[in-house]
């Protein structure tokens, strides 16, 4: 009776899961191993590694690009993400300003890519500041580092939060106290503070280089042709527009894996134990 | 006597309040980041390109993008409605009953959170067009349920867990039903978790435009994905970055509303807020 309960409780949302993720995902994987079209094609379909082989020969740069960009990303996110997370949980009182001010970027990459794209276009507000560089709006309207620096403004959130997560657990008196011993600033983070936010530090960079790793909107409007090869990109055009399922299948198998991989260590070093 | 007492002036600048000043900085100078584009786009739609003037882009997107903002709307009401079905029974049986695997089954419960949208988007396409025969409003609204209900299972979980058993105990022993208990002492007492768990999916459900891209039916465009489109045919129009602007306003309004009422601490463990 108690187990029946328990199951109708959970029914829900495991259908949900089931039916709409786990049952598609199982679908296009098995998709990814049929030619082209061939799942239509009344003779059944023809099974074949050909899409695979196609990654390996033709694709590998676009996975490279992928990833290129999402680790760019997630550096940027690291850098400028620690000390935010510091200043924000040791220093400042209006943390909820700071909070709902963070929520920007979270509305999605879309606007920021949008917003971005209206910064760097020819006669915009970033005009001066550009030509002070001695660079030309078409150096970074179109180019690597505004679709690496838009994936990191809206990813930004996450590490902040996990990083932050992790050193509002840390006493603030060990840090007093390595002072008091004779360590210097820096000897300081590099000996006590970083070590104990490690577990923070990593979840977060895998996570933000996870969600970065489907990249859709900031390649398209703020990339070059180089940046617009990322590979849920290609897989929109290859799959939806030109109607090759098994090739996009193929590709959307690769994002997954490597998505899964990097979330499984992720939630290994921060989630999980929410529910024990 | 006098000198003696008098506190020893500090420097105006002492090297302790330059790194006060500076870590100050800090903050803002990345928070401008995070609104410039926002900024950037609000600026863009009070511009006059095309004769129209600023607040006419605005009337623009009341009037020809009602439709879309409408659809936003709709099918994001009904996302979270689905989605609180799913979570709120899922929740309290992960944090009250053993439940074989409860780490596991937590984890698979919020792998598609982690599942890039592209992906999402393409498998629900393809299954639904070749194994469900899905071509309706509702195709959608599963997926957008499909996409959120891990970010609202998140603070129910928390909030589940601060909730101490013996509520519901007292309440048993007082001689409630088990729908009663539910319903007038759990259900009021984890609110805050659950809101916050519907604003999570509301922000970001009613934001998306990438799923939505996929598997959205060929009569219905939500405003996030006209957008999308405007941007990709009609390039940087002052009406779209309007569009964009109102979007972004009704979400962070709903996030302004929700600190003030309920405060920021029901977000932990959801990591995002």
């Amino acid at each position: 009776m108690a187990r029946l309960r328990t199951a109708a409780f959970l029914a829900p949302a495991a259908l949900l899961a089931l039916l709409l993720l786990y049952a598609p995902l199982a679908f296009i994987v098995n998709m990814s191993f049929t030619v082209t079209n061939s799942f239509l094609s009344p003779g059944g379909p023809v099974y074949s590694l050909e899409n695979y082989a196609a990654m390996v020969q033709r694709y590998l740069p676009n996975l490279f690009v992928t990833v290129q960009l999402a680790a760019l990303a997630m550096l940027v996110d690291l850098v400028l993400g620690f000390p935010f997370a510091y200043i924000l949980v040791r220093r400042i009182r209006y943390r909820d300003l700071v909070r709902a001010l963070m929520v920007f970027p979270m509305f999605g990459a879309l606007y920021v890519a949008f917003g971005m794209s209206f910064i760097l276009l020819p006669g915009g507000p970033a005009d001066p500041l550009i030509h002070a560089f001695g660079l030309r709006n078409t150096d970074l309207l179109f180019s690597l580092p505004a679709v690496v620096f838009a994936m990191s403004i809206f990813t930004f959130p996450f590490m902040v939060m996990s990083i932050g997560t992790a050193l509002s657990n840390v006493d603030p008196t060990l840090e007093e106290a390595a002072a008091c011993l004779g360590a210097r600033p820096w000897q300081t983070f590099w000996r006590v503070v970083l070590p104990l936010t490690r577990a923070g530090v990593v979840a977060g960079s895998l996570m933000v280089f996870g969600w970065s790793i489907g990249a859709f909107a900031e390649p398209l409007l703020l990339g070059s042709l180089n940046e617009q090869r990322s590979l849920a990109l290609t897989l929109y055009k290859r799959g939806v527009v030109e109607n090759d399922y098994g090739l996009s299948s193929m590709m959307g198998v690769v994002l997954l894996s490597v998505a899964f991989v990097v979330t499984y260590f992720s939630l290994r070093y921060s989630r999980g134990a929410l529910v024990d | 006597m006098s000198a003696a007492s008098t506190p020893r002036r500090r420097p105006l600048l002492s090297s302790r309040r330059l790194a006060t000043i500076a870590s100050h900085a800090y903050i803002w100078l990345c928070l401008i980041l995070f609104v410039l584009p926002f900024l950037a786009l609000l600026s863009q739609s009070l511009g006059q390109r095309g004769g129209a003037s600023g607040l006419g882009n605005y009337a623009a997107v009341f009037g020809s993008f009602g439709d879309n903002l409408f659809w936003s709307f709709k099918i994001t009401g009904l996302t979270l409605l689905i989605d609180l079905a799913a979570c709120l029974p899922a929740a309290y049986a992960l944090v009250r009953y053993p439940v074989p695997g409860k780490r596991l089954l937590f984890s698979l419960l919020q792998l598609p959170l982690y599942v890039p949208g592209a992906v999402i988007g393409l498998s629900l396409l393809l299954t639904y067009t070749f194994v469900y025969k899905i071509d309706s409003m509702w195709g959608l609204v599963l997926a957008m349920a499909v996409g959120s209900f891990p970010l609202m299972m998140t603070p129910i979980v928390v909030a589940m867990k601060d909730l101490p058993v013996m509520f519901e105990e007292a309440s048993e022993c007082l001689g409630a039903t088990k729908w009663q208990t539910y319903r007038r002492i759990v259900f009021p007492l984890i609110g805050p978790g659950v809101s916050a768990g519907l604003l999570l999916c509301f922000i970001i459900v009613f934001n998306e435009y990438l799923v939505t891209l996929f598997v959205h039916p060929p009569a219905l465009e939500t405003a996030p994905l006209k957008v999308f489109n405007l941007v990709r045919t009609n390039g940087l129009a002052p009406t779209t970055a309007a569009l964009a602007v109102t979007m972004q306003l009704i979400s962070f309004l709903a996030v302004i509303v929700f600190f003030r009422i309920f405060g920021t601490r029901h977000f932990k463990g959801t990591y995002i807020l």
